[in-house]
């Protein structure tokens, strides 16, 4: 075994995940070698530019001053003094959660299914994502808004979907949040609340948003490393001897390895992996597809607030986010952008429509909510993923609470956002990584 | 104006107001240094280092680009293994556009900054106008009478058991106000020695008569199993390798030597209270380490040393500086601000009777720590 850890270590994927797994263990002075399939790293965190002033992420992401300064690119961030979030419902709007909760419906149904749990008369667990919106929110407000967003968001009926979706997304605490509200109130700064699940929220953690987008964590962390970085060398195959993975494949050149880190969506482990069917039952795994659609308009504060929630199926859009009410640079002065998030299946209508046909979709969806969006609409940029969301569907929940305790191959490392099969953000890649990481390093010392 | 022209749709409400803080407003209430109006006056005088100030930490002008930084883990575990505890800034000084974050060693609880600066950034992290350069009697009249008695009453303590030509050294002496005070008000036959990497201390040591070899202490040509005590007073928190110094004092102690450490104790109430960001004694970005008794244990038993005395001690500075920062991060007015500083008698007194009635329960704001080189 001695030998062997000596050969590099194959990180796959050039987004933050992998940069930070790369440069962790080049901090520890392990050989690495970093595979990206595409012409440039940073993955999902890529940001663009239009020759307008207008830039775009894939979706709106948020990053925090703790991230920024854990990665030493504080120097380079400007703080976010305000994020909100809204619902639109019936015709209205309601700020999120509060405004929601203060509805006598919705406060009614809510108190009851609190009442029935403390008293344990709904003391049945809940086997599906319905049943633990609804116990936990009380059915009418699940009903009308959580469920119909999370149905939206996957792609698939909430009574499908297993428990633990509401779970992973569950933010702080009542009172906490309560708390980190005020603390955004008074502070002027757009204080982390049920972002990072990983470290604890504090009104000392706010977001912040990077000079030239989000892809400059990227540039960062890829820093040291470019003599390691391998661009358009998509990873063909990992090579596994006796239950160990040894060596990958990429441009038809086998590389010998000591442990191979993969940030790819980890339903394609199994048609890489050669020597081992261990992980074909990961092929089921679905991830929820997403077109982005960059909205160009004429004007500021087009919504009510930062993030506004569509439950309503006659949208086509389930939310709209106007980034620039909380990163007013994010579009020349006078000007605005929405991005409105579209659920898709690889293939489908909307996936294959035109961009500009999207943008027209959009458009006329939303003069219920801007009445004069034509006369201010200036054009569009499309995003599309394939792999934006996982989707917990509970036909393969014992298969993902499985991989997420052990992936069963030695040396190969599931991590990230697709990696982990998980609804994390992106400050909880970077902690979760390092953890990850670090575990690696001690088997590696053991072997 | 073209956003009001085109103003939001069903008359939604669109508070916008805190999102744009006037650049003004930073300058006017956040700005602490000593030159504040000539620094100002030059800041608005020049329009790009406005502009400047809009990505990163406030800053001085001139001081727009990041400080060069290196990534850093536990100096005693030597494991990266920690947990971020904070996210802060140049708070005092404004040396840089930089945030750092303080980590916390999951194995022994020491406190470090990670990212830290390297060595190159020296001279900009302690500007000409940083504190330890300038405590004179002119600069703080009454404080400094009033501290200069305590340290020295402190010091005696420390050197009570010396004999009349005990080897004193003093590590990072600064300008030599503690080899000062023991020249005073020690024994006359003490042979009193510091070391300090600053030259602009050394140089004003030198003025003042006091030997001061300038260096690292890991790398000067110092006799070794010479020395009777080192003091590392508010020391060892600064330095970039807090293991290598002990154990170069450890070279040069003779057996049975001593040092003394005194430090920010990370186990007291004000870090309890303002860790998050604003305590002072992160004194972002010049304290690498900080200690608690466990970790500071934990140093002694990894370079050797036995530890004879562990204890807390008043400080009030703290205190004062940790709610100082907060006044500055969150752009309280100037004469607030001005009410917690170390030349503000009345938030010393009131802060050091506080940290009385902590240290009586141990939890003092200073750790005072005796470490004994063991005599065979």
């Amino acid at each position: 075994m001695q030998h062997r850890s000596r050969m590099p270590v194959a990180v796959i994927g050039a987004g933050v995940a992998g940069l930070t797994a790369a440069a962790f263990l080049r901090r520890h002075n392990v050989p690495v070698v970093l595979y990206e399939a595409s012409k440039q790293i940073s993955g999902l965190a890529a940001s663009f530019y239009d020759d307008e002033g207008f830039s775009y992420d894939f979706g709106a992401h948020f990053v925090t001053n703790r991230l920024a300064a854990a990665i030493g690119i504080g120097d380079r961030c400007r703080d976010v003094h305000h994020y909100g979030e809204t619902v639109f419902l019936r015709g209205r709007k309601h700020s999120y959660p509060f405004g929601l909760a203060a509805l006598p419906r919705f406060a009614a149904s809510a108190l009851r299914s609190r009442a029935a749990t403390w008293v344990g008369v709904e003391g049945r667990k809940p086997t599906t994502a319905a049943e633990w919106f609804r116990a936990r929110y009380g059915a009418a407000l699940a009903d009308e808004v959580t469920l119909p967003l999370v149905e939206a968001w996957s792609g698939t009926t909430a009574s499908e979907l297993a428990p633990s979706v509401g779970e992973k997304l569950q933010a702080n605490a009542l009172g906490h949040a309560i708390f980190l509200k005020l603390a955004a109130r008074w502070t002027g700064r757009a204080v982390a609340n049920g972002y990072s699940h990983e470290m604890p929220e504090s009104p000392h953690v706010w977001h912040v948003y990077p000079q030239g987008g989000v892809s400059l964590l990227c540039r960062k962390l890829a820093e040291g490393l470019h003599d390691s970085i391998r661009l358009e060398s998509p990873v063909e195959q990992i090579l596994v001897d006796r239950g160990e993975a040894v060596a990958v494949r990429a441009n038809g050149v086998e590389q010998p390895v000591s442990a191979v880190v993969s940030t790819a969506p980890c339903s394609v482990l199994p048609k890489l992996l050669r020597g081992s069917n261990e992980l074909d039952y990961l092929a089921s795994f679905r991830y929820r597809p997403m077109i982005f659609v960059n909205l160009r308009f004429h004007g500021r504060g087009l919504l009510p607030d930062t993030v506004l929630w569509i439950p309503e199926g006659q949208f086509p859009f389930f939310r709209l986010t106007e980034a620039t009410l909380s990163m007013p640079w994010l579009a020349p002065p006078g000007k605005t952008l929405i991005t409105a998030d579209i659920g898709a299946v690889v293939g489908d209508t909307a996936w294959t429509s035109a961009d500009d046909q999207l943008g027209e979709l959009c458009v006329e969806h939303l003069l219920p909510l801007i009445p004069d969006a034509r006369s201010r609409y200036l054009g569009c940029h499309v995003l599309r993923t394939p792999f934006a969301y996982p989707v917990y569907h509970k036909g393969y929940e014992a298969d993902r609470i499985r991989f997420e305790s052990s992936i069963a191959i030695s040396g190969l490392y599931s991590i990230g956002r697709n990696g982990e099969f998980a609804h994390i953000l992106m400050e909880d890649v970077y902690w979760r990584t390092l953890k990850r990481m670090r575990q690696a390093l001690v088997t590696r010392g053991e072997q | 104006m073209a956003d009001r022209d085109l103003s939001p749709i069903h008359g939604w409400d669109h508070d916008r107001g805190r999102t744009h803080i006037s650049l003004n407003c930073l300058y006017t209430s956040k700005f602490r240094t000593r030159d504040r109006a000539d620094l100002q006056t030059r800041a608005e005088s020049n329009e790009t280092s406005l502009k400047a100030l809009e990505w990163g930490a406030f800053r001085r002008p001139g001081a727009s680009d990041p400080l060069p930084k290196k990534s850093a883990g536990c100096a005693i575990c030597e494991s990266d293994d920690g947990l971020p505890v904070a996210v802060g800034e140049d708070f005092e000084y404004h040396t840089s556009p930089d945030t750092f974050l303080a980590m916390a060693c999951q194995k022994c609880g020491l406190v470090y900054l990670n990212p830290q600066p390297t060595l190159e950034a020296l001279d900009r992290i302690y500007p000409p106008d940083y504190h330890a350069y300038q405590f004179s009697a002119e600069q703080f009249g009454l404080v400094y009478y009033m501290r200069r008695r305590l340290e020295a009453q402190r010091l005696l303590s420390y050197c009570g058991s010396l004999g009349p030509e005990a080897r004193i050294l003093d590590l990072g002496c600064g300008d030599g106000f503690h080899l000062r005070l023991l020249r005073t008000f020690g024994k006359p036959g003490w042979r009193l020695e510091g070391v300090d990497a600053s030259e602009r201390a050394v140089e004003a040591g030198g003025r003042q008569g006091t030997e001061i070899h300038q260096g690292f202490l890991e790398h000067l040509d110092l006799p070794p199993a010479s020395y009777d005590l080192a003091l590392l007073i508010a020391v060892i928190e600064h330095v970039p390798n807090p293991v290598a110094v002990l154990e170069a004092t450890w070279r040069l102690l003779k057996p049975g030597g001593t040092i003394v450490i005194v430090t920010d104790n990370t186990r007291s109430l004000d870090f309890a209270l303002f860790g998050g960001r604003h305590w002072g004694g992160y004194h972002f970005p010049r304290h690498l380490y900080l200690f608690s008794p466990a970790s500071m244990r934990a140093l002694a038993a990894k370079t050797g040393f036995e530890v004879t005395g562990l204890e807390t001690i008043v400080s009030p500075v703290n205190w004062v500086y940790s709610i100082r920062n907060g006044l500055v991060d969150y752009h309280a007015p100037r004469w607030l601000i001005d009410r917690f500083s170390l030349r503000s008698v009345s938030s010393l007194a009131v802060f050091t009777f506080l940290d009385t009635l902590l240290q009586w329960t141990g939890r003092g704001a200073l750790l005072k720590v005796a470490l004994r080189k063991p005599a065979a």
